[in-house]
């Protein structure tokens, strides 16, 4: 098997390491550093379950190799919360019920990030736009909406 | 997916020597990833050697001049084109066509010169930037060689790149004083990235007319393509609804759409005509009742 040598950092933590050249990042993260947080949905770019940060904008991870971010800053879900206290999308969408069966949550807050870091005041049309990449199956779409306008509040608000 | 060699040239040069090398292996070159990826996951394409073209540094940035125009470096993401100052100041139409590619990830990822050479005409870039008249620049150890666009997509998937060459970067000439673009295209639901239809034009005020008209569809037909009789037809006439309503049948007598399980020719070519007279509405500042 060839392989390729990558060197990158993880939610903080550095990794040095052979991968396989066919290796997805989507199954680098789940299968090589057990960080299952990140879901194989689609596999096709299509549902955006496998949304991570790449150096802070957000991609999916199923649409690119592992040997793609050698020198690379990755975000995952588990990079998110800060010690014991969540970051304040994950609260949100647990406070106002964000999620069905939980499977796009990631993905989906993951997206959120982004949108938040380039616009901390969206309107609703612009965080539907900003999720026009993740699919969520249980169709919650009006609670994950309100979910990331309601984090934007307290994001705004330093709490 | 199969096993392949990883290789990473740092210029242009080495890229083409790769290239070369293993020409009677199947070799890929990879920007972005995103569309290359998902055609080795479904196994329609199995490369012995993929060439990474992202430590090539020459084939980044964004630039302008009011002289030369802009200039694109290959490895350019739709989402530096979106977001890139001279495009929003300058081509407008190319920053608006750009921040609707696919979703917000594919923008973060997928680049202007992979999609060109991936040569899919269901995407949004070659319409958009065959009506703004671009070219491309393609290098190879053996030397450089610009390209119009129109001249670069040859057919379905199909570009006219030699099998050691790099797209390097795309040239988009000034727009003229009183130039004015519009992108406009049909998605089947709003879930779907990928264009049924779309439409781009460009033309120039001249008085209450408007002149040097580039009109393009794309998405619907097998490649992006210029309509020369619709371009024809819209110089003569004064903007009126009734005027783009007559463009737009002459754009879809014109065009010879695909068959696909996205959409049959004749749903297309009906949609071609619909979006092509809101586009030139749209353009004219007018409704499609003839109210300004």
């Amino acid at each position: 098997m060839t392989t390729h040598r990558i060197e990158c950092v993880v939610s903080g933590e550095s990794h040095s390491l052979d991968v396989p050249t066919g290796r997805m990042l989507s199954d680098f993260l789940r299968d090589d550093l057990h960080l299952t947080g990140t879901k194989r949905g689609c596999e096709t770019g299509v549902c955006g379950a496998c949304s991570i940060l790449l150096d802070g904008e957000v991609v999916k991870s199923c649409l690119m190799l592992a040997a793609q971010v050698d020198g690379r800053n990755i975000t995952t879900i588990e990079g998110l919360a800060e010690g014991d206290s969540l970051h304040p999308l994950q609260e949100s969408f647990m406070k106002c019920g964000g999620l069905q069966c939980g499977y796009c949550t990631p993905g989906m807050i993951m997206a959120s990030c982004d949108l938040l870091k380039n616009n901390p005041n969206p309107t609703v049309e612009e965080v539907q736009r900003a999720l026009s990449g993740n699919l969520c199956r249980c169709t919650g779409y009006t609670q994950i909406v309100e979910s990331i306008l309601h984090a934007a509040e307290e994001m705004n608000h330093g709490n | 997916m199969r096993d392949f060699h990883y290789l990473e040239p740092v210029s242009v040069e080495e890229a083409s020597r790769m290239l070369a090398e293993h020409e009677d292996d199947e070799v890929r070159l990879a920007a972005g990833g995103t569309a290359l990826i998902l055609t080795m996951r479904q196994r329609m394409l199995k490369p012995t050697h993929l060439i990474s073209l992202a430590k090539i540094d020459r084939l980044r940035g964004i630039g302008f001049d009011s002289q030369a125009g802009l200039r694109i470096g290959a490895l350019s993401r739709h989402a530096d084109i979106a977001k890139s100052e001279v495009v929003r100041q300058h081509y407008p139409v190319l920053a608006s066509m750009a921040e609707r590619v696919a979703n917000p990830q594919v923008r973060n990822q997928g680049t202007i010169g992979g999609n060109l050479c991936y040569g899919d005409p269901s995407t949004d870039p070659p319409a958009c930037l065959l009506a703004l008249d671009a070219s491309v620049v393609l290098g190879s150890s053996r030397g450089e060689r610009t390209l119009p666009l129109e001249e670069f997509i040859v057919d379905f998937f199909e570009t006219a790149i030699e099998p050691d060459e790099v797209l390097i970067e795309v040239r988009v000439p000034p727009m003229k004083a009183g130039a004015k673009g519009i992108y406009s295209r049909f998605l089947r639901t709003a879930a779907e990235h990928r264009p049924l239809v779309s439409v781009a034009v460009v033309a120039t005020r001249e008085g209450a007319d408007w002149r040097d008209v580039r009109l393009t569809v794309g998405a619907s037909t097998p490649m992006p393509m210029r309509l020369r009789r619709a371009e024809d037809f819209l110089q003569t006439q004064a903007p009126t609804a009734a005027a783009a309503a007559q463009a737009a049948d002459i754009v879809a007598q014109d065009i010879m759409p695909i068959s696909d399980s996205r959409g049959d020719a004749e749903f297309r070519r009906e949609m071609v005509r619909v979006v092509a007279r809101r586009s030139l509405c749209q353009l004219f500042e007018i409704s499609e009742e003839g109210s300004a």
